[in-house]
């Protein structure tokens, strides 16, 4: 059976990483490397990268970035940002990228979906949604969450698996960097609409929280981390707790091997 | 000595070059068959369909030169994914075609076995170490790897299998025959793991 | 990369932030200290002192983290001269040297009673490795163990109070939150303590590393903390906190200083005790173009003591000079513990440098002057 899988957003903009609340007032933590090779060592499961400026500047995914980080990262990397073009995303997997995760422009070129999804494999195609909560509902945003799409997220996300989307990244825009525990009613809503894995985005700070995305939410995967770089809690520990109460996570030699260099 | 990468023209080479570096071996990516006569190890690596693969083996002189280094169990070899598939007799894979012939058998498509069951078959699941074998040294058995494929190899020969992994039915996920090793799975991408398995496979 | 328009940080540092008028946090919360009302802070602070002073003298008073540095060496004398016993705690660094030494037994001689807890040598080497190898910092282990072992003490010896230094938030710029508080708390170590998102708990199962391996670096748990009522203080947020004034007052009580400029940086009086730091600072260098001299030079500037012009002129003589010595002690000599060699060194200096700062050739290779050293493509903000 496939595990559930626990997965850190790292979020990138111009030099270095940054964090936020909220899709705003952002601060700055560190450098891509040094947290790609962290989260090596943490035993997580995938990682998300994803350029916040790309899509702000209108310029293109920063490809010489991916080259040079890519192959540090030994799980699978998800890279996102600014991609517009089927040849944007064959670069970007050259470069080193196991996905892609495609955002803004899908809303007006839903097309490009089922390109990449045809030409690599839908299994490389990340659909990254994010939502807010309106007065009478959901809607989905685009731009980093600074412009209204009109669409609601389980429509949006019926269309996006129709035309080939491998996986959708769902992540609640209030939530975001607030360690308050995801938008569980967002969560199922759309696990529920659609057959493909839902990575459920936005608001972890405890264990409890990811069990309850998993759970009750439905989610395949969680998001999840300023509660992993912020506080004492690990990913190891994390998918302890989610064994220990019955949810499928992968397993790995604790015993001894777990060092990953010399 | 060194830790020969194959670079025939499928796929990204540098995480695996990576890998072997943190692992302790000295990689060469090399689309030069005559650097096998200064490597200890190979591995090969790829991604894509099974026909592609083998005609960029055949155009780019690696197919006779491999099956020598492997004959007599002279050098050890790794498939990995892609390169799994193409130690097999045939696959189908964009067109019927023959592979390398050093594992017996052949590739086919996976079926899903039920209604939640999707392909390709992508994410971590378990590898059941069906005989022990020095590759999975200190790997305790239904460790998880990360996979994604939509064929699998088909041994003729049951005595090669090394490890299943419970998915369309269960399929075949390692293999070894004499000194040609197969994983289905991202070793590269499965830290930690992977990296034990890549240490096992260097000491081999 | 942008500068502050005040001082002469750069914005690719962590937490730091700079406003529409493009001055840095750092350089705000500086300018907020004209309207603290220092009176008040110090009534504050004697009002905390009079709440744990033990009154049948059975216990010690508070605990004193220190270092033998300059600034814990302050903290010792203004906790005595406020008439507090104090039980001063040193985590020994990694890799200590002669001065270190000297200051610590000067600490001793200013007449407190004084333990240091030294962590297992060959744990450290390997974690130390880790640190530099995973996460491009040789000093990971350090910034845990100084804060996890005085917490320890605290509940050993059943000494609630705390007294750290600085709140490196506000001095060198961080979430207003977390600028303007006076307490140290387990989330501020895991948020601030410079752990890079690594935890220790991370490292059980890597390089042979147990548990029980690990205990000087476990923050106690919560219950241990709640009973002995464990509280850790900032003095810099009661008494207006300087480095300068704090050599000079420490000096007068026999600390010493460097017989020159530290390697690296562009002052004689800190960062005396361990001859990694050198290496600590070089990699702050490679990911954030920046090193010790800017950090310095932005606090002189900050009180008067630079003008801005002046700054970046030291900070290019300065910063980010390639480490082939700390403190006398040759870099070959500082790896070995590590069991790396310069040559694999330079290798994972290459891997940690951020790329989009340094000058690099046609192929991307980084450009290095004989020495070794690097030149960075952005020195201060366009005029």
């Amino acid at each position: 059976m496939l595990k559930r899988r626990v997965i850190p957003v790292m979020l990138w903009k111009d030099i270095g990483l940054v964090k936020g609340v909220g899709f705003d007032s952002w601060r700055r933590t560190g450098t891509i490397l040094p947290q790609i090779r962290v989260y090596n060592l943490r035993c997580v499961d995938e990682l998300i990268l994803l350029d916040i400026g790309a899509t702000a500047e209108g310029r293109e995914p920063d490809y010489e970035t991916i080259r040079d980080v890519a192959p540090e990262c030994f799980v699978p990397l998800t890279v996102g940002g600014g991609i517009r073009t089927l040849e944007q995303v064959g670069r970007l997997l050259l470069a080193g990228a196991d996905k892609i995760s495609i955002n803004s422009e899908v809303y007006s070129n839903p097309g490009l979906i089922t390109a990449i999804a045809r030409r690599y494999g839908s299994q490389c195609v990340v659909v990254s949604v994010d939502v807010r909560r309106t007065a009478d509902g959901y809607e989905c945003f685009r731009h980093s969450g600074s412009l209204a799409t009109g669409i609601g997220p389980v429509e949006w996300a019926i269309e996006a698996e129709r035309r080939g989307a491998g996986e959708l990244l769902l992540t609640s825009i209030e939530r975001d960097g607030t360690m308050t525990g995801y938008d569980l009613e967002l969560v199922k809503a759309v696990s529920d609409a659609v057959r493909i894995p839902v990575i459920a985005g936005g608001g972890a700070g405890t264990f409890e929280h990811l069990h309850d995305a998993l759970v009750c939410g439905g989610a395949s995967a969680v998001a999840a981390s300023s509660m992993f770089h912020f506080t004492q809690q690990t990913p190891l520990e994390a998918k302890e707790y989610l064994a220990a109460r019955g949810v499928p996570v992968r397993r790995f030699a604790v015993s001894g091997e777990r060092r990953t260099n010399r | 000595m060194k830790i020969l990468i194959i670079d025939y023209g499928l796929g990204n080479l540098a995480s695996v070059r990576r890998a072997v570096e943190e692992c302790g071996g000295d990689p060469l990516v090399s689309a030069l068959p005559a650097d096998i006569a200064r490597s200890s190890h190979l591995i090969l690596p790829g991604v894509g369909a099974f026909a592609d693969g083998m005609s960029l083996l055949r155009e780019r002189g690696w197919v006779e030169p491999l099956k020598a280094a492997v004959r007599d169990d002279r050098i050890p070899l790794l498939g990995i994914c892609l390169g799994m598939q193409l130690l097999a007799d045939r696959g189908d894979e964009g067109g019927e075609s023959d592979g390398l012939g050093l594992i017996p058998g052949v590739v086919e498509r996976l079926r899903p076995a039920g209604a939640e069951e999707r392909i390709p078959h992508v994410g971590w699941n378990a590898v059941r170490q069906v005989r022990p074998d020095a590759l999975f040294t200190g790997i305790p058995d239904e460790t998880d790897f990360y996979f994604v494929h939509s064929y699998a190899v088909r041994p003729a020969d049951a005595s090669v299998v090394i490890g299943m992994t419970p998915h369309a039915g269960g399929f075949v996920s390692a293999v070894r025959s004499g000194s040609a090793h197969g994983v289905q799975f991202h070793p590269e991408k499965s830290v930690p793991a992977g990296f034990t398995l890549l240490r096992n496979f260097l000491a081999v | 990369m942008r500068y502050c328009t005040r001082c002469v940080m750069p914005d690719t540092k962590p937490d730091l932030k700079l406003d529409e008028q493009g001055v840095c946090n750092a350089c705000r919360s500086y300018e907020k200290r004209r309207e603290v009302d220092w009176e008040a802070r110090r009534r504050e602070l004697d009002a905390v002192l009079d709440r744990y002073r033990c009154r049948d003298g059975s216990n010690w008073d508070c605990i004193v983290p220190v270092s033998g540095g300059k600034d814990s060496t302050y903290q010792v004398i203004r906790m005595l001269q406020l008439g507090m016993n104090p039980l001063c705690v040193t985590a020994t660094t990694c890799d200590l040297s002669e001065i270190g030494r000297k200051n610590i037994e000067n600490i001793k001689r200013l007449g407190v009673d004084y333990v240091e807890f030294t962590t297992n040598r060959k744990i450290r080497a390997v974690m130390n490795r880790i640190g530099l190898t995973q996460v491009g910092d040789i000093s990971w282990p350090e910034h845990a163990s100084i804060f996890t072992i005085p917490v320890r003490a605290a509940v050993q010896y059943g000494v609630p109070l705390i007294v750290w230094g600085e709140n490196s938030q506000n001095e060198y710029g961080g979430p207003a939150g977390a600028a303007d508080n006076n307490v140290l708390t387990r989330r501020w170590l895991e948020e601030f303590g410079g752990l890079l998102g690594l935890r220790v708990s991370d490292l059980v199962g890597m390089e042979g590393i147990e548990s029980k391996h690990l205990i000087p670096y476990t923050y106690p748990p919560d219950a241990d903390l709640a009973r002995v009522g464990v509280t850790g203080i900032f003095l810099g947020y009661y008494l207006p906190w300087d480095g300068f004034s704090n050599v000079l007052i420490s000096q007068g009580f026999g600390f010493t200083t460097y017989h020159r400029t530290v390697e690296g940086s562009m002052v004689n009086y800190e960062n005396l005790d361990n001859h990694q730091t050198g290496i600590h600072d070089y990699f702050k260098f490679l990911k954030f173009g920046f090193g010790r001299a800017t950090d310095l030079a932005c606090l002189h500037l900050r009180r008067g003591r630079l003008t801005r012009q002046d700054a970046l002129e030291l900070v290019k003589l300065h910063d980010g000079k390639f480490p082939w010595e700390y403190l006398g002690k040759p870099l070959a000599d500082i790896l070995q513990p590590l069991g790396l060699s310069v040559d694999e060194f330079v290798k994972i200096c290459d891997r940690f440098t951020n790329k989009k700062l340094f000058q690099c050739d046609r192929n991307g290779n980084l450009v290095k002057d004989r020495e070794g050293n690097l030149t960075k493509l952005v020195c201060d903000n366009p005029s």
